[in-house]
């Protein structure tokens, strides 16, 4: 890529940052006047980045927002949720478009239909004073669309005609049916109406809200007649219309069943084909579809099933547009403080320097000088080039390491999103934003963290009045905190709602087939609570689209134990609830205890070691298939490593085993090895190639003696 | 005519009922509250006179014969 643009996407996904920060601040305080100076400032650097790349439409969609954000800062109108939205949309529009010059290197062509939308949006807001206008409620669109399910839809309209509309010969209902899509309709009328007597019928009093199956652009052109009189909103898919690969890969082999030229399709070929997609689409929830699919005729059957997978109607979950594609998109490009590079230019000059002492050394070992003082030579420099490369790696690390800012200013928007569809009022504080971590882990807890995030709204946190029946305030506080404790990060995600009901989590899990009756009554609630992190376990008393099926914490558990980290749960009936990760600061260096087993030495993370100890081979019992002993009055599995990597013993067994004991999470198990080595940092190289797939194993690096040490994934050996 | 009296009392929307109709409509209902609207031979009809129809609220006989108004426009008067 031309480095114009490169610089030119670094830039503009910083603005585009800084913007969406003051745009919600704004929104939490109108009248904070430097926020609206910021946002204004980074609309305006934005538009002046597109001029320099010749972006004409992207300036063209900005300047919109800039007219509208400069407006109100000359005290034209007022701050409103709408504006906010639009500018927001506008913002999600500049990332999609960052998004395809990332791939395709260039100003992306055809981008004026979006923009013009864009820019359609702002004429009909904000301009004129916002106290006008008839109050829209707020996440009207959302409302419609779950009222709705049914409908194919893209984009929500709201149509109030002035009061003297159908005096001017608008006729808002033909105006309607003649939108592209229209799949649903509702009419809004006042909540009395004057007796007949009395009713004016060229007073318009209503108000229509619809659903279409047609993009944004299209809609906007429809309506641009009465555009004054309109909101149009692009509508996020459901996530029950999200279709997986495996599905649509199904379904598309239909389509090519059906359109398969070199033989005609039989009866029987078509009523398969039928089947099959019927069957896949009800699976994944598209009961409206499958059911057209089910009526479509014999002849028509291909190009039903064409129209559902083309026409947005099955969309593929990669475009779930309350994560935007973009803001998910790792930030490739990483900026760095100069004094670092000195720091790496610097090392680079000293080991030039420690190079050349070898060269001398190399001439002094000709010159056959006494190898005592070729020894000391040697020792001298080894030592110079262990200081550099400590050194060296130190630096390197450095360079690595994120502020947490950088995976916490994304959570203010799906929140507000989350929120809004909720219908439940909540803030999100932040607390340690500047705490560091390596990039890999910085960037590695969005997702989860997202999660726990959706979990404490949509499950935590209480309706509001239920929480006023409480005595806490109705809108509920989200707290996202980061904070250093030694070697460790941890990042915390508390709610102030409901807490967790451990006796429910001990039926849910039962029910589900977790554990036993009997064993979750013997639990004690900890172990109960971490029941949660089961894979299957879903509390949810109904699925909601926000939430998904259940398929949950045990992910989130999953995606920070691969950073090298735990998780963790505090609940307090009424007060709410903790979920904490407790991460390494770095995935690069570990410290190992190395170990060996056969002539192979392995590694294990020393963080996850508690003691090593000697176990007489007459106190392992056999316990069905496994081994187990017992320490400190605690029966101890025991895993024989050779056997747990599919190693053969070699050599005769001693009598007494050598264990190392390691804990992970709430787990305590010993690892049967033949001897103990020493402790080692290592940088880890993840695995690659065909050892990509070796259960056990978390990655490997080369010893002094050129041996190869492969450190174990305690968590995939235990589990 | 597209707005008539029924000899029963009722009213009768039929074929295309442009705003004119809208105050026909209006003065017919006021006179007679209880009467009822039967517009199943309606093909389309302008704004103003379904917002009559709503701010009346009295019975209907349908479905409408258009397709819009039978689609979408009666579910939604229903609905509200």
């Amino acid at each position: 890529m031309n480095e114009f643009i490169e610089q030119f996407l670094i830039e503009c996904h910083e603005l585009v940052t800084q913007a969406t920060d003051d745009l919600l601040a704004l929104e939490e305080d109108p009248a904070d006047a430097d926020r609206l100076d910021g946002a204004f400032r980074a609309f305006h650097t934005l538009k002046g980045a597109a001029g320099i790349v010749d972006f004409d439409a992207m300036g063209h969609a900005l300047h919109a927002a800039e007219d509208v954000l400069s407006a109100l800062r000359s005290g034209e109108g007022r701050v409103s949720a709408q504006v906010i939205s639009d500018c927001l949309t506008c913002l999600d529009q500049v990332l999609d478009w960052l998004e395809e010059m990332r791939e395709a290197g260039e100003v992306p062509s055809g981008a004026e239909a979006q923009a013009e939308a864009i820019v359609r949006r702002f004429k009909g807001a904000a301009v004129e004073p916002a106290a006008e206008q008839p109050s829209i409620p707020e996440g009207w669109a959302q409302g419609l669309r779950d009222r709705r399910p049914e409908a194919a839809a893209r984009v929500a309209v709201r149509y109030a005609p002035d009061v003297d509309a159908f005096f001017r010969g608008e006729d808002p209902l033909a105006i309607l049916a003649a939108l592209p899509g229209l799949s649903a309709l509702e009419i809004e009328g006042p909540k009395a109406w004057p007796p007949m007597d009395e009713l004016d019928p060229y007073q318009s009093r209503l108000a229509f809200m619809a659903l279409c199956d047609a993009d944004a652009a299209t809609i906007n052109a429809a309506l641009e007649p009465v555009r004054s009189q309109v909101r149009v909103q692009a509508l996020p898919a459901l996530a029950e219309d999200a279709i997986t690969p495996a599905a649509l890969a199904l379904l598309t082999a239909q389509l090519d069943l059906l359109n398969d030229a070199t033989g005609e399709a039989s009866p029987g070929r078509v009523e398969s084909a039928r089947r099959v997609g019927v069957n896949v689409l009800r699976a994944q929830g598209l009961a409206a579809q499958a059911d057209r699919l089910a009526e479509a005729s014999a002849d028509a059957l291909g190009q039903v099933l064409e129209s559902i997978l083309s026409g947005g109607e099955a969309r593929q979950p990669a475009a779930d547009p309350r994560q935007p594609a973009a803001h998910d998109a790792v930030t490739r490009a990483l900026r760095v403080d100069v004094e670092r590079i000195d720091a790496l230019v610097n090392l680079a000059g000293e080991l030039t320097v420690a190079k050349n002492a070898l060269a001398h050394a190399t001439q002094l070992a000709l010159e056959g000088v006494e190898a005592e003082v070729l020894a000391r030579t040697l020792r001298a420099q080894h030592a110079q080039l262990e200081r550099l490369v400590n050194e060296l790696q130190r630096s390197v690390l450095n360079i690595r390491v994120l502020p947490m800012r950088h995976v916490f200013q994304r959570f203010p928007r799906p929140v507000r999103e989350m929120v809004m569809s909720l219908g439940k009022p909540a803030r999100l504080f932040t607390e340690g934003e500047e705490t560091e971590a390596d990039k890999t882990i910085v960037e590695g807890l969005f997702d989860p963290l997202l999660h726990v995030i959706r979990n404490a709204l949509d499950h935590g946190v209480e309706a509001p009045q239920t929480r006023l029946e409480q005595g806490k305030p109705p809108s509920a506080a989200i707290r996202l905190r980061a904070a250093r404790e030694g070697a460790h990060v941890l990042v915390e995600v508390s709610d102030d709602g409901g807490g967790i009901d451990v006796e429910r989590i001990r039926e849910v899990a039962v029910r589900n087939g977790i554990v036993d009756a009997a064993t979750a009554q013997q639990m004690d609630d900890a172990a109960a609570l971490d029941l949660i992190f089961a894979p299957g376990f879903s509390t949810a008393r109904e699925v909601t689209a926000l939430s998904g099926r259940g398929v949950g914490m045990d992910a989130v558990r999953t995606a920070v134990g691969r950073m090298g980290g735990q998780v963790s749960i505090h609940t307090v009936r009424g007060e709410g609830t903790t979920i904490r990760f407790t991460l390494p600061f770095s995935v690069m260096m570990t410290a190992v205890l190395t170990v060996e087993v056969g002539a192979q030495v392995f590694g294990v993370p020393l963080d996850a070691v508690s003691e090593t100890v000697r176990v007489p081979r007459d106190r392992i019992a056999p316990v069905g298939a496994a081994r187990a002993f017992v320490l400190r009055d605690q029966t101890t599995p025991l895993i024989d490593l050779a056997e747990a990597l599919g190693e053969c013993r070699m050599g005769d067994r001693q009598d007494e085993a050598t264990v190392v004991v390691v804990r992970f999470g709430d787990l305590t198990a010993g690892i049967e090895v033949d001897q103990i080595g020493d402790r080692a940092d290592v940088m880890l190289k993840p695995m690659e190639g065909l050892l990509a797939g070796m259960h056990g194993v978390a990655g490997t690096t080369i010893l002094g003696d050129g041996r190869v040490l492969i450190v174990l994934d305690l968590q995939a050996l235990l589990q | 005519m597209s707005v008539r009296r029924l000899a029963n009392g009722d009213v009768e929307l039929s074929g295309d009922c442009p705003s004119g109709e809208a105050e026909v409509l209006r003065a017919m209902l006021a006179e007679t509250p209880e009467a009822a609207v039967d517009w199943r031979g309606c093909q389309s009809a302008h704004t103003a006179v379904v917002q009559v129809l709503m701010a009346h609220g009295g019975p209907r006989i349908g479905p409408p014969g258009g397709i819009f108004l039978r689609r979408m426009v009666e579910p939604a008067i229903n609905r509200g």
